[in-house]
Parts: C-alpha cells; structure tokens; sequence
C-alpha cells in the first residue's frame, strides 16, 4: 500500500462499502490535516457510522485506502463497556491496551467529564449519559492524534457538553486531528470543514478557514 | 489539564500497566459476577446431590470400566452422585463461562483495537476458566463429602474428574460464547448437552449402559476416573487424559473463533497497526 499523506493526519480515498446490494458509500474522500476539526453531516441511515468505523479500521472496506499518521482514539455511537468492571478497572485496563504507565490522564478525563464520583461504581449500574461519557474517555486516555468520535454527546447535561467541547478545542489547538459525525444544526460552526454524507459521497458543505497554519481541508 | 507526554524514549519508557495479569484479573472478576451461576453453585450442587441419592437409594449397579475391561457392582447411590457433580458442574461452569464470554466479546474486541495483543488476552481467558473450573470443582467435591465420604485416593480421583468436566465444560462455554449470540441458545446447548453427555454415563435405567458408544462424549473419561478411582483403586490416566482432550479440542476452536472475531478488520485495505506505529514514529520525528 502506498502511504500518499502528504502532511495530513487522516487521508482516505475512493472508500466504497456495500451491504449486499445496498451500496452505502460509493468513493468517499477525507482529508484531515494536523490541528483540524472535521464534521460529518448526513441523514439517518446515510452511512456516517459505516464511514467512521471504515477509518477506525471496525470494519473492512470493500475498496479504498485510509492512512494515518499517528495514534488513534475511536468512540463509538454505542458504549462498547464491560458492565461488571467499575469504571476505575475501565481506565485501568485501556492504560494497558495502550502500554501506558499509569492511569492519570484517564483520571484527569473523568473529573474534566463530571463522573469522577463513580469511579468505583459497575458500568452496568451507570446512567446511559455516564456510560457515553466513560465510552468518550476510553477513546481519549492515550491522548491520540487522530481522534474519531461518532456523536460523542449523547445524553450529556449542559456542562458536560460544554467541557467536551472545551476538551476538544483543547486538543485541536495541540494539534489533534478530530472528526465529529454530528447532528446538531446548532453547533456546526465549531466545525473547520463541514461535509455533508449523500448519495454515499461526502460533498464539503462550506470552505473553512486554515487552522494552525494548515494549508487545507477536503472532502 | 495537561497531557500526558508520550513520546518518551524507548530506553527511558516508564514501566507500563501489566497487559497479562491486568486481563487475568479482570476476566476472572467477570466470571465470577455471574449472581445466577453463583447461586447454582451454592443452592443447586447439594440440593441435587440429595435429590439424586433420595431416587436411587443403595440399589446395586454394574459398571464398566473401560480401560481394564472390569465390570464393577458398586453402590448406585455413590455413583450417582459423583455422576450428579459431574452433571452440575457441566451445567453451572458451562453456563458462567458462556455468558462472561458472550457478553465481554465486543468489549475484547475494543481492547484488541486499542492495542491490547491478542494472545494475551486469550491467554488470561483460558487461565481465567481453568481458575475458575478447579475452584468450583473443588467445592463440588467437598460438598459431596457431606454426602459420602471415600477414601482419600477416590476422593481425589473424583475431584480430577470434577477439574477435567468443569475444564471441558468451560471450553464448551467459551466455544459457545464466541459462536452463539443469543442467551436462549446457548443455555439450551449446555443445558441438554450436559444433561444427556452426562446421564448417559450412569448406568442407571439406561439403555445404553456400558456400552462403547458412551465413550464418544466429553464426560466419559472423567466419569471412567472417578469411578475407577473411588470404587477400583484404578487411576486411569488415559482416560483422565481423553477429558483433557475434549477441554482442549473445545477450548482451541473457541479461541480460534475469538481471534477471528477480535481481529482488525481492515488490513487489506486501510494502514495495519504496524504501519500506523512506523508512521506514529516518523510523525514524532518531524
């Protein structure tokens, strides 16, 4: 495979994905460069998840490529938990999978995130808000440089959606490249490129300005 | 809050959070969290140990012993006892190592992704079950003491042939975790296969007592040990070695499956891991 990321954290190309007959992306092309945060909009059931867990590497393209550059976090829509291990033992074993030496970030995520107070709580006993954010922290507790969240958000109150999106600013201005699948007409402009899933192509919605210095965003 | 700094030098890397023992720890807690098998275990081993002595009582039953071509009169009671621990055992060890497998798999598969090695974490899961099966093989085989007190020797031939059926049954449980997706079937699987594996080693009103065809079913060597060991003086060591067999055969499709499911999926078309390491590196390089 040739690696062709030219600078970018995230580049896929041509990635086409059916379901029996039902083709569901049909050449999709997504480039994500260092410090960019990138939305991707469509309907129910346009193949945003399919999309996401096609760059995560959850599941096998029929055709394309997707190359990255670094390290990867993935959240998925649906918490992917162990309802026996408390949240603690959550953290403890992602420091594992990702050899990392102690826990802390994973502590520091669950105070940022407002669950702090559950950590020796079962996952199976956790409200479902509680249980996205614990599913969030598990993508971020290696501090990844490709961050692929897939509405990231749900059942979050107020504060903790406004700290998520402090967390990922945070983490875009130290130059992570992010990619949000979103519904919320509302909070589109947070996005440095917007691109809109149809008819199993992403079509970039508006032409954002360069971030950090980077040169540019397609999709 | 600051991040944590990754790109420390390979020769100066802090030492990091163990993979093995942390996945040892933690599979063994998700087996024994099971509420349903736990209570099987405490409740239902010496309620069916009674049950079982009450319908057959002392009458006379003959037994074959395989290896050794002796045909046994022994206490039918006693041997339906120790072919009652093997039956509980098959059922409550199957059905625990079953749901803790079905459940925790997407989980696994997260934790493969994230970086945790396979063989690591399919080498905690078969330590995990082999933990657990001699422990509830242990407390089978002292509960059946209330009951019957062997001689020391039988006792332990029992008790190998309690380890061997809950290893065996433990394997099944996992082969079905990782193949079946709903809890009615798998409960149904253990639940007949270990009823009809078992009872048709005991000779008791059973057509097919003593004959050659019990010997293609898991429970036949553990039955064949236990009962040369606590009524012969026979320690049958191949047949011992047949249940292993049947644990290994089980527990080695069952992992095989695991891999398979809790592979990445994409290394035809998108960057493997290692690719995506080199590349982390040279990144971090500038």
């Amino acid at each position: 495979m040739r690696m062709k990321l030219d600078g970018a954290a995230l580049c896929a190309r041509d990635i086409h994905k059916a379901y029996r007959r039902h083709q569901v992306l049909a050449g999709v092309d997504l480039r994500v460069e260092p410090g960019q945060l990138a939305g991707v909009v469509g309907e129910n059931g346009a193949g945003k998840s399919t999309l996401l867990r096609i760059l995560a590497g959850t599941l096998a393209a029929d055709r394309g490529t997707v190359d990255l550059a670094g390290s990867l976090g993935y959240c998925p829509q649906q918490p992917v938990l162990s309802d026996n291990l408390t949240v603690a033992q959550h953290l403890r074993y992602f420091a594992a999978a990702h050899r990392l030496p102690d826990v802390r970030r994973g502590e520091d995520l669950m105070v940022r995130l407002g669950f702090a107070r559950y950590r020796d709580h079962s996952a199976g006993a956790l409200s479902g808000g509680t249980r996205q954010k614990l599913n969030l922290t598990l993508a971020l507790v290696h501090d990844p440089d490709v961050l692929l969240l897939d509405e990231p958000y749900q059942g979050f109150d107020w504060e903790t959606y406004l700290q998520f999106w402090d967390l990922v600013d945070e983490m875009r201005n130290r130059g992570k490249a992010i990619v949000v699948i979103t519904h919320l007409v509302f909070e589109q402009d947070r996005f440095d490129v917007l691109a809109d899933l149809a008819g199993g192509r992403l079509n970039v919605r508006a032409t954002p300005e360069p971030v950090n210095g980077g040169t540019d965003v397609r999709a | 809050m600051s991040a944590l700094d990754l790109s420390t030098a390979p020769g100066n890397r802090p030492a990091t959070i163990g993979q093995f023992p942390t996945a040892l720890r933690f599979a063994v807690r998700n087996q024994t969290r099971n509420r349903l098998a736990a209570a099987l275990l405490i409740g239902f081993v010496p309620a069916w140990y009674a049950l079982m002595l009450a319908i057959v009582g002392h009458q006379q039953l003959v037994f074959r012993l395989f290896a050794t071509g002796r045909v046994l009169a022994v206490d039918g009671g006693r041997m339906t006892l120790i072919n009652a621990g093997l039956n509980a055992l098959s059922m409550i060890v199957g059905f625990a190592v079953f749901d803790a497998i079905r459940k925790a798999l997407a989980f696994d598969k997260r934790l493969v992704f994230a970086g945790y090695r396979q063989l690591t974490l399919i080498g905690a899961k078969t330590l995990s079950v082999a933990v657990v099966a001699a422990a509830v093989a242990l407390y089978a085989a002292v509960v059946l003491l209330v009951f019957w007190r062997p001689q020391p020797a039988g006792w332990l031939s029992i008790l190998a042939g309690y380890a061997v059926i809950a290893l065996t049954y433990g394997a099944f449980g996992l082969l079905l975790g990782v193949l079946v997706k709903g809890d009615l079937e798998g409960f149904f699987l253990i639940i007949m296969g270990g009823l009809m594996d078992t009872f048709l080693q005991n000779p008791l009103g059973n057509p097919l007592a003593n004959k050659p065809v019990l010997e293609w079913f898991p429970s036949f060597g553990p039955m064949q040990f236990a009962v040369g060991g606590a009524f012969a003086h026979a320690a049958l060591w191949g047949h011992l070695a047949l249940g292993l067999v049947w644990a290994g055969a089980f527990a080695a499709a069952g992992l095989i499956v695991f891999g398979l499911k809790t592979r990445i999926r994409n290394r035809r078309s998108v960057a493997p891991l290692w690719v995506r390491h080199t590349l982390h590196q040279a990144w971090r390089r500038g």
